[in-house]
């Protein structure tokens, strides 16, 4: 299999008429870790949803590629299983849906019909990946995020991520609410299936997650656009220094583009 | 219009089933109501366009439909088979057997229990009640009596599978189930009903729970097409029993139908947990109802219902709490989903409360379509469309469907839901 390809190239895209990203460009491939971070607000979250395809979010300019093949042009699912990977911020309860159940359907789904994986073998494979996310193993039978905590809605989104094995994952703002510990068991699940055939863009607010996810490949978002890329060390810099001395240094006043969440 | 029959409608049923006096006097009585009783105005249900016609009765020997006889003989358990409101066939399990459990015809326990009967039968569902009650009682073919020895614990459901054929006379039947002290029994009527007659059936289960007895009741009706189904199914709880329904509906035709617990006993729960899938051009109006009347009575009622294509079901969950119910405690839940925005839902919650020493009583309900973004969040992991919606529709019937008693339960409700949510 080659190395996953994934292009953003000029994005826009519109909540209720309003633009929130305003030419947004990205090149991930295979064994990458992208960071994007930035203030609240800026449209680190749009991007993630419209890549995903969420259905409030309006794509008005701009083209998504992965592996050369236009994913605009595809429905939610079939982004899924062309194997794009978001973690969310706030995924949906699904009451009267297990857990196991929902990760095997999606599994076969993406592996195709006549392809499935054996119930057994799935099992076992389920019950490894929660063994290291420390999860219980009461949550496979669990109804889907119904009453799960933040950090286990955020855990349970990683063993989603761990069994689907997507191209590209998008992880947003999968730390924030995270104690330390729970931080570092999210950033192990990452980093182990970190291979050429993954490429990562991580979305987040702080610093605190790099240092256990260390990534190839910082940018910084601002008024709906990716103001400044760097290295992991942009990171520690805006983590010492704030975001203020960016937008000092870029002359912006106002970073944000979206309405007050 | 019409011709004019010979015999009176009691007289030909009477007559045909060769029955106890006793029967037939009811029978008479009741005639006389039905044709004297007003049509009564439902609020969500026209009546005035019923036909009310009965036909004429004659003893059913229409062939069993393939799908009933085959959920029959895959049955483990003991089970009654009734085909147009008459018994077919009778099978006792060995527990049922060992257990002293009597399963036999309503008619025949007139005579061979007859202490039993007189104190029971059309008291809890009387035929003053209504016109397809008192109809129910002067015209009902058969059904079953089902006696549970003082302190004989069933594992193992009771089932009664009833046919309805299509013929051309209303086909009624009634069943009576008495539970004595510290008994548990589980038991199940399911309904297999074929399209066609212009009749107008009416089907009365009465059950009552002796003291500090359990009783399941399960029920899978599917209503087909043609005529109007009336069901009355009321349960009367003793000291300190308990009275739980589950009940799994997939009609597709017109019925009114009612589950009732009287918590009559001092300390006796009731929980109702009903699923509805309405489909096609389907009107069903399903009342889940608990009457408090002992002291601390509790109970719970949870209605789920899921709506396709034309569908207009209406939900109305009723709690009574009468005058000396003191800590009287209930609960009642409704959701109603629309799958296709064709359909039409009603969930009518109500309170009914004359006591004012209660303990708590609640209620929530809602109507609404599905997620978007639960589906959008099925979808993004690789899961297609109708896929997603089938899941969440699923999701939200499932924990009433696993309740039933018996594995060939569960899969004949399954195969009903699944055949609806795959179209």
């Amino acid at each position: 299999m080659s190395k996953p390809d994934f292009v953003v190239r000029g994005l826009r895209v519109a909540v209720e008429g309003k633009e929130i990203l305003k030419g947004v460009d990205l090149h991930v491939r295979g064994g990458e870790i992208h960071a994007i971070m930035g203030p609240n607000g800026t449209g680190k979250s749009t991007l993630a949803s419209a890549i995903m395809g969420h259905p409030h979010y309006e794509v008005t300019g701009g083209e998504i590629l992965l592996d050369g093949q236009n994913v605009l042009e595809m429905s939610v699912d079939e982004r899924a299983r062309a194997g794009l990977f978001l973690a969310m911020q706030y995924p949906a309860e699904v009451p009267g849906v297990s857990n196991a159940n929902f990760i095997r359907t999606a599994l076969n789904a993406r592996r195709g019909e006549g392809n499935e994986m054996p119930v057994l073998q799935f099992h076992r494979r389920l019950v490894q990946k929660m063994k290291e996310l420390s999860i219980d193993p009461s949550f496979a039978e669990r109804y889907l995020n119904e009453g799960f905590s933040g950090g286990e809605k955020k855990r349970n989104e990683i063993l989603q991520m761990a069994m689907l094995e997507p191209r590209i994952a998008i992880l947003d703002e999968i730390d924030s609410g995270l104690d330390i510990d729970a931080l570092k068991i999210v950033a192990n699940g990452v980093n182990q299936l970190r291979s050429d055939n993954i490429g990562f863009l991580i979305i987040t607010h702080y610093q605190r997650l790099l240092n256990y996810i260390v990534p190839d490949v910082v940018h910084v978002m601002m008024q709906g656009r990716i103001v400044k890329s760097g290295d992991a060390k942009l990171a520690e810099e805006l983590e010492a220094k704030g975001y203020d001395w960016l937008k000092q240094e870029l002359g912006i006043e106002d970073e944000t583009v979206e309405v007050e969440a | 219009m019409g011709e004019v029959t010979a015999l009176n409608p009691v007289l030909r049923v009477a007559q045909a089933l060769q029955e106890p006096k006793a029967v037939t006097v009811r029978r008479d009585a009741a005639w006389k109501l039905y044709e004297s009783l007003e049509v009564p105005r439902l609020e969500k249900t026209d009546l005035r366009r019923v036909a009310w016609e009965v036909g004429e009765f004659e003893p059913s020997d229409a062939p069993v439909p393939e799908a009933a006889l085959g959920y029959v003989r895959e049955l483990a358990h003991s089970y009654a088979l009734v085909v147009d409101g008459r018994i077919r066939e009778i099978h006792l399990s060995e527990e049922a057997k060992e257990k002293g459990v009597v399963v036999t015809s309503i008619l025949e326990a007139c005579d061979a229990h007859p202490e039993i009967w007189n104190r029971h039968f059309g008291t809890i569902v009387p035929a003053e009640e209504a016109k397809w009650t008192a109809l129910n009682m002067a015209l009902f073919a058969g059904g079953l009596f089902v006696l549970v020895p003082r302190g004989a614990e069933l594992e193992q459901p009771v089932e009664v599978v009833y046919v309805w054929t299509g013929r051309t006379f209303s086909a009624c039947s009634r069943s009576l189930v008495v539970t004595e002290p510290l008994s548990r029994l589980r038991y199940a009527e399911t309904t297999f009903a074929s399209d066609g007659g212009r009749f107008v059936n009416s089907h009365v289960l009465e059950v009552f729970a002796g003291q500090a007895s359990r009783v399941e009741i399960a029920t899978a009706d599917e209503w087909a097409k043609g005529g109007i189904h009336f069901v009355t199914r009321r349960a009367k709880a003793g000291n300190d029993a308990e009275i739980d329904w589950v009940v799994a509906d997939t009609s597709d035709g017109q019925a009114v139908e009612t589950i009732e617990s009287a918590l009559v006993g001092q300390g006796s729960r009731s929980f109702a947990r009903v699923m509805g899938l309405g489909h096609g051009r389907a009107h069903v109006e399903i009342t889940a109802s608990m009457r408090h009347v002992g002291r601390h009575t509790e109970s719970e009622i949870s209605m789920n219902g899921a709506l396709r294509d034309r569908a207009n079901v209406i939900f109305r969950s009723c709690t009574q709490i009468e005058k000396g119910a003191i800590g009287a405690g209930s609960e009642q839940h409704d959701r109603m989903i629309m799958v296709d925005g064709t359909a039409r839902a009603d969930a009518i919650p109500m309170l009914l409360i004359d006591e004012n020493d209660v303990e708590r009583c609640g209620h929530a309900a809602s109507v609404g379509k599905i997620d978007p973004l639960q589906v959008y969040y099925l979808m993004s992991r690789g899961i297609p469309q109708s896929v997603a919606v089938q899941m969440i529709i699923w999701g939200y019937l499932r924990d009433s469907v696993e309740a039933l008693p018996s594995d060939a339960m569960r899969d004949l409700v399954v195969s009903r839901v699944e055949r609806e949510l795959a179209r």
